[in-house]
């Protein structure tokens, strides 16, 4: 008893420490918020009244006290841009992207680890909950590798900005030196917490001390998420600075300068995007692991991980579109002609090349679907149907990537009348294109329901009515959908605009409603068989690593636009970038780049699934004890 | 249901049939219109039909005794889909997006043919029964793809690295970015917040949605609202703006951008590529008035150089009309079209 208490008092006082380590960095910033360097002598300047200057936010639009120096002016040479014999660009790009690659990664897999570490505390099946907890101690291993590389790469990215850029970045952390103390304190508050999260696994496996562990990742799932947001404040500031006068001088309010008007789109953008790519890595994980099996135990479990995992990814891929969506319309918003720049103009063609990744995600998700429907007895109903899906898909699939303006030959713009053409050109525009996307989501929530009854006949006294109520309600969505899309070229573009509201609406209460009805309806169904682990096809696993390919490609093609935005600016319209190397690199050239970043990281993270692999720990024998092909069915399936 | 599916199949050979006849060119493409305002999603209910009537025919075909093997079916579906994009579908359609499509559609018959175990076992028999080479006829099958695969591969590499004398592709873009203002004739217009000071309501403030209202109709009449003819000489305030706007067009643009808007003027076929569709939704529709009142003014010399090659060659419209005039024609641009210009609101 006296042991428990002890241990309870033990962790409480972790978890105190915790807290006391994500509110240090804050406490110790606060100072330099309030009295910074500056700040005395804005009230110097104050006192003496005439030698007071005040400047105009050049967003927020308030007068403020000039307290930051303006933005360089700077010119072609070693003093502002010295260099080795190669684009400093591109080295910067490298180490920005593998930094990138590996904090969305290290972000996302503890928010996993959270939410299957949580499913274990509540699932009342002791050996499910074993398992459970087993599968979020592999995820936080696989993290905690990669998190020392993401620390590795973001001294190298740190070092790179200050030895190629020097004065871009000075200037830079001129402005943002509170807020870079703050992301840096709180980077070390996050490593003491993921930390004791990881070593203090075994120690806090049960009763209160697994809550307190439990929490310990809410922490540690907050922390991250903070860092991330201070890290998007930066980018928000170079695409749409706030907090400055015209000069690029700051205005002592760090909060405008945080608080940019594409902040917020980015920061919701991110967290989606993370979530989604770090579910897709860790299914390639469990796709190569299966691959790689020799027995059907691992077979099933790395099977059952990989199901866990996309599906993990493909719940926050859902709404990631809606999140981009909004993300271009403040972009628009904030200047017309960046938001032109982007999606109808210089960048484009990578638009183009982004929906093309999206609907690759789509259908590698519905494609992994079908195949898993093959390893539940009683599927076989829905599989006849699924060349429909098909169809649906792929026209879908077709008005998505469809371009506005047409690669053609002069001899085939002649032969074609003009530039747009009559039928595909209406595919090109907003309108069809939310009604492409929205069907493709629709038809994915629709496979997800199919596999979620798949091995399953619904005993409840309506089911008949529930049943045509589902198709009728999946019928009227796309209905709705397609209906809303046509109707949009014939209003103006604003309300136009407004009718992605209804369209997403739409896909959405599929989605929420339809799945809360599966389960009500398929409560207490009658099985036809077990999900049968493990034996599902190579080519499923194939989908997988697809899905993870692809998010890694448009991660790094999407992180590309959205810096190109800013065409020859460090800063927006603030500080103008006079390097050789501030022109827009060729479609061609980026592709190559994008694809060289995304095979470096594949073959370094690799390395770090190899490293996890030489101190693996086996699963406990009790867990993996049981009926053959009555592996733990998976949470979104039951 | 079997009515249903022999009604479907009916279907599928009358719609193989017509096909074909489009491929021999002894039909038209035009013999079935592609109407104007719904050409978009004629051609996905086209396609549509022709899976309800492909999936009626193998119904039928199966009852017969006479089923199409899987393999044929996916061939056979994608080969219809890339003739139907070649041969039905008018204007031609560019390679490039023919491409994009053959490669989607590729794919979906993948996803088809591969979809449950028992289909892609199915699919890959007739594959594995030539690679296996049993038989004869499959070992000579063998030979024959031994010979023919590199003769093809090499055959498309010869075409695709033989010099050629076509111009080449050009990754044009058909919405410049435009400057955040712009300057015409000394004073200085923010693109984002400038208005059209001719579209105005009775009162003389401007209104977007009382101009919206007085607008032709949109569709293929593009009729004129009632009560709403700028051409009558009682009309004051916006249709008076919009005739003058019009009077203006008449006599400076529509030479190259056509009296209907469309592009197609006297010298537009002069130029490649022809000039801008108005009535295109891709066009003014989607955006602000002050983006065209800067792309009028400045011209194709004005367009910003990140984005080259714009090849434009309308001239910069400063040089020969007022402020004034370039407002009014943007003004009568956008009622003609029955578009509404775009706003952020």
């Amino acid at each position: 008893m006296g042991l428990l208490a002890g241990k309870r008092v033990l962790s409480i006082m972790a978890l105190c420490m915790m807290v006391g380590l994500l509110l240090l960095p804050i406490v110790v910033a606060l100072p330099s918020l309030a009295i910074g360097e500056e700040a005395p002598a804005g009230d110097t300047a104050k006192k003496d009244g005439d030698k007071v200057e005040k400047g105009r936010d050049v967003y927020y639009k308030t007068e403020g006290i000039v307290v930051g120096a303006p933005a360089p002016k700077t010119v072609d040479g070693p003093r502002d841009y010295p260099r080795y014999n190669f684009e400093s660009r591109v080295l910067l790009w490298f180490a920005n992207q593998q930094h990138l690659y590996y904090g969305s990664f290290v972000l996302a897999v503890p928010i996993f680890c959270m939410i299957i570490e949580f499913m274990g505390v509540v699932t009342k099946d002791k050996a499910l909950a074993k398992r459970y907890d087993q599968l979020a101690y592999d995820f936080i291993k696989i993290s905690l590798t990669a998190y020392s590389l993401t620390a590795i790469l973001g001294g190298i990215l740190i070092f790179t900005f200050l030895t190629l850029y020097p004065a871009f970045f000075s200037y830079l952390s001129g402005i943002f030196r509170p807020v870079m103390h703050i992301y840096a304190l709180m980077f070390v508050a996050e490593s003491g917490t993921l930390y004791i999260y990881y070593y203090g696994w075994d120690k806090m496996k049960e009763g209160f001390l697994k809550w307190i562990h439990l929490s310990m990742s809410v922490i540690l799932n907050i922390i991250g998420t903070l860092l991330m947001f201070l890290a998007n404040s930066w980018i928000g500031f170079m695409m749409s600075p706030a907090g400055v006068d015209e000069q690029g001088r700051y205005l002592g309010n760090i909060w405008h300068v945080i608080h940019t008007a594409l902040w917020n789109p980015l920061n919701l953008h991110r967290i989606l995007g993370n979530m989604a790519f770090g579910g897709g890595v860790v299914a390639a994980y469990a796709a190569y692991k299966f691959l790689a099996s020799k027995t059907d135990e691992d077979r099933a479990h790395y099977d059952w991980m990989g199901y866990i995992a996309m599906a993990l990814g493909v719940a926050f891929l859902i709404p990631l579109p809606f999140a981009g969506y909004w993300l271009m319309r403040e972009v628009y918003a904030y200047r017309q002609q960046m938001g032109i720049t982007l999606m109808g103009g210089l960048l484009a063609w990578l638009f183009i090349i982004q929906a093309t990744m999206i609907g690759i995600l789509f259908l590698s998700t519905n494609y992994y679907l079908w195949q898993a429907m093959g390893r539940m007895r009683g599927a076989e109903k829905y599989q006849r149907y699924i060349k429909y899906l098909v169809f649906i898909l792929a026209c879908g699939y077709m008005v998505f990537i469809t371009p506005h303006t047409m690669v053609m030959t002069p001899a085939e713009l002649k032969a074609m009348g003009g530039q747009q053409h009559p039928v595909l050109g209406n595919y090109g525009v907003m309108s069809a294109k939310n009604g492409g996307i929205n069907v493709i989501i629709t038809t994915t929530v629709l496979s997800f329901v199919w596999y979620m009854r798949g091995n399953k006949v619904s005993t409840v006294s309506w089911a008949k009515f529930g049943n045509i109520f589902m198709g009728i309600f999946f019928a009227c969505a796309y209905f709705n959908i397609i209906f809303l899309a046509v109707y949009g070229y014939y209003i103006p573009a604003n309300v136009r605009v407004g009718l992605s509201v209804p369209q997403v609406a739409t896909t959405l209460s599929c989605l929420f409603f339809m799945f809360a009805l599966n389960s009500v309806m398929m409560k207490g169904a009658k099985q036809l068989g077990p999900i049968e682990w493990g034996k599902i096809s190579a080519r499923s696993q194939y989908a997988l690593i697809m899905l993870a390919t692809a998010f890694t490609w448009m991660m790094g093609l999407m992180g590309y636009i959205r810096s190109s935005v800013r065409l020859f600016w460090h800063v927006n319209e603030i500080m103008r970038d006079n390097s050789p190397w501030a022109y827009t690199h060729t479609v061609g050239f980026a592709a190559n780049m994008i694809s060289f970043n995304v095979l470096f990281f594949w073959i370094t993270i690799l390395f770090v699934f190899w490293l996890g692999s030489l101190g693996a720990k086996k699963v406990p024998v009790e867990s993996k004890a049981g009926i053959p092909g009555s592996i733990p069915q998976p949470i979104a399936s039951h | 249901m079997k009515a249903l599916m022999s009604l479907g199949a009916l279907i599928g050979v009358a719609g193989l049939l017509l096909l074909g006849g489009m491929v021999l060119d002894v039909v038209p493409s035009t013999y079935i219109r592609l109407v104007e305002g719904y050409m978009p999603i004629q051609m996905l209910l086209e396609v549509a039909c022709y899976v309800i009537g492909f999936t009626g025919l193998s119904y039928t075909l199966n009852a017969m005794g006479m089923a199409i093997p899987r393999f044929w079916q996916g061939i056979g579906f994608w080969v219809f889909f890339l003739l139907y994009l070649k041969y039905r579908m008018y204007p031609p359609i560019p390679f490039s997006v023919r491409a994009m499509y053959g490669t989607v559609s590729l794919v979906a018959v993948f996803m088809w043919v591969s979809a449950s175990e028992e289909d892609w076992q199915k699919f890959k028999q007739p594959i594995m029964n030539v690679l296996d080479a049993q038989t004869g006829g499959n070992r000579l099958l063998r030979y024959l793809y031994l010979v023919l695969l590199p003769i093809l591969i090499g055959g498309f590499s010869f075409n695709a690295m033989m010099p050629k004398s076509e111009e080449p592709i050009e990754l044009r873009t058909v919405h410049p970015a435009p400057p955040a203002s712009t300057k015409v004739h000394g004073k200085t217009y923010t693109l984002q917040t400038s208005q059209n000071p001719y579209r105005v309501n009775p009162e003389g403030k401007y209104d977007q949605e009382f101009s919206n209202a007085n607008i032709v109709e949109q569709g293929m009449g593009r009729l004129m609202k009632p009560n709403a003819n700028p051409w009558d000489d009682k009309n004051q305030g916006y249709l008076k703006y919009v005739r003058e706007g019009g009077e203006i067009f008449y006599q400076n643009c529509h030479f190259c951008h056509g009296d209907n808007l469309n592009g197609r003027g006297l010298h537009a076929f002069a130029f490649n590529p022809i000039p801008a569709n108005f009535t295109d939704p891709g066009t003014i529709a989607q955006l602000q008035e002050t983006f065209i009142f800067w792309r009028v003014s400045k011209g194709g010399i004005g367009l910003p150089n990140e984005g080259f090659p714009w090849a434009s060659v309308m001239p910069p419209w400063e040089q020969h009309l007022t402020v004034d005039e370039i407002w009014k024609v943007v003004l009568f641009e956008y009622w003609h079209t029955g578009y509404y210009p775009r706003t952020w609101d």
